[in-house]
């Protein structure tokens, strides 16, 4: 993948998303106690790495459909071709029904998922998952109108939903 | 710390007042401006997009928090580290990753020195 603004002079490394947002959402892990400070800085370069990986994947699509704007499609069909985030993200898009002006009223090749878990034990959307097979074919007939709030649906009792998460900071 | 950032996404109905809006999601100026460097120069982005990035984003941050945290609580540890986060990002398939955020940590913990041995002023 291309590293945009990569550079090996020791410049000092500036982070392009507050520390004190990402450390926000890490919180609404329940689960999450306390984040280091190298954590919580590994995650925002992550989050950039993945933030630059999409964007470039969209812009191709762009390209290929011979538009000059991005748009929601163009991130879908970008998603779609890579597993990983494909296992996360698909089902958190906006169905295509919503999309704005969609350049075809059917989606290009939408092959069903064979694997529910191809890498790592689990994924978020396993706990929303409908039992029904989504066929990316047709807009599917239910629009989710709240995606899920929940991050930790292994605890179904939430109190706060935002616990304090001290990041030893020095 | 406080957050001073506006133009919060306003696509999903705020149903629950436990979660604010402007605190799930990265602000969408720094998702944009990120957005635009990754463009080719004649390449537009429409707002739906950036409110869509700012989404998928904020969603990765759960998706390797969430994996993290579940290897710390398996070996009955507290605090997320960065191992944890390296191995997360494997796990989930991001391996990729790992050789850029290894040198990126690298420079970090040589940053952290410095700022060790030279501590600001804070008088």
């Amino acid at each position: 993948m291309v590293m945009a603004d990569e550079e090996e002079n020791g410049v000092s490394i500036q982070l392009e998303f507050p520390k004190g947002r990402v450390k926000k959402i890490m919180a609404l892990d329940k689960d999450v106690k306390r984040v280091s400070s190298e954590a919580l800085f590994l995650v925002s370069r992550s989050t950039e790495l993945f933030l630059q990986f999409l964007a470039e994947k969209s812009a191709q699509v762009a390209i290929e459909k011979k538009r000059k704007t991005v748009n929601l499609e163009h991130i879908r069909v970008a998603v779609k071709r890579h597993q990983p985030t494909r296992d996360f993200l698909l089902d958190e898009l906006p169905p295509p029904s919503q999309a704005a002006k969609p350049d075809k009223p059917t989606q290009p090749a939408g092959r069903p998922k064979l694997d529910p878990a191809p890498r790592g034990t689990r994924c978020i959307d396993q706990f929303f998952r409908k039992p029904e097979p989504e066929n990316t074919a047709q807009a599917p007939g239910q629009p989710p109108e709240n995606p899920a709030q929940a991050q930790s649906p292994e605890n179904p009792d939430q109190d706060q939903a935002q616990s304090p998460v001290p990041v030893d900071e020095s | 710390m406080m957050d001073n950032v506006g133009g919060s996404s306003s696509n999903i109905a705020e149903n629950s007042g436990i979660i604010r809006e402007q605190d799930r999601l990265l602000p969408i100026a720094n998702v944009g401006k990120i957005m635009k460097q990754i463009l080719p120069p004649n390449a537009k982005i429409s707002k739906e997009s950036k409110e869509t990035m700012q989404e998928c984003v904020s969603e990765f941050i759960s998706f390797v928090t969430s994996e993290a945290s579940e290897k710390c609580r398996k070996e009955r540890r507290k605090t997320v580290n960065g191992d944890d986060i390296c191995w997360a990002l494997g796990s989930l398939g991001f391996d990729d990753y790992a050789e850029p955020l290894r040198r990126y940590l690298q420079r970090y913990r040589e940053q952290e020195l410095d700022r060790a041995n030279n501590p600001p002023k804070r008088g």
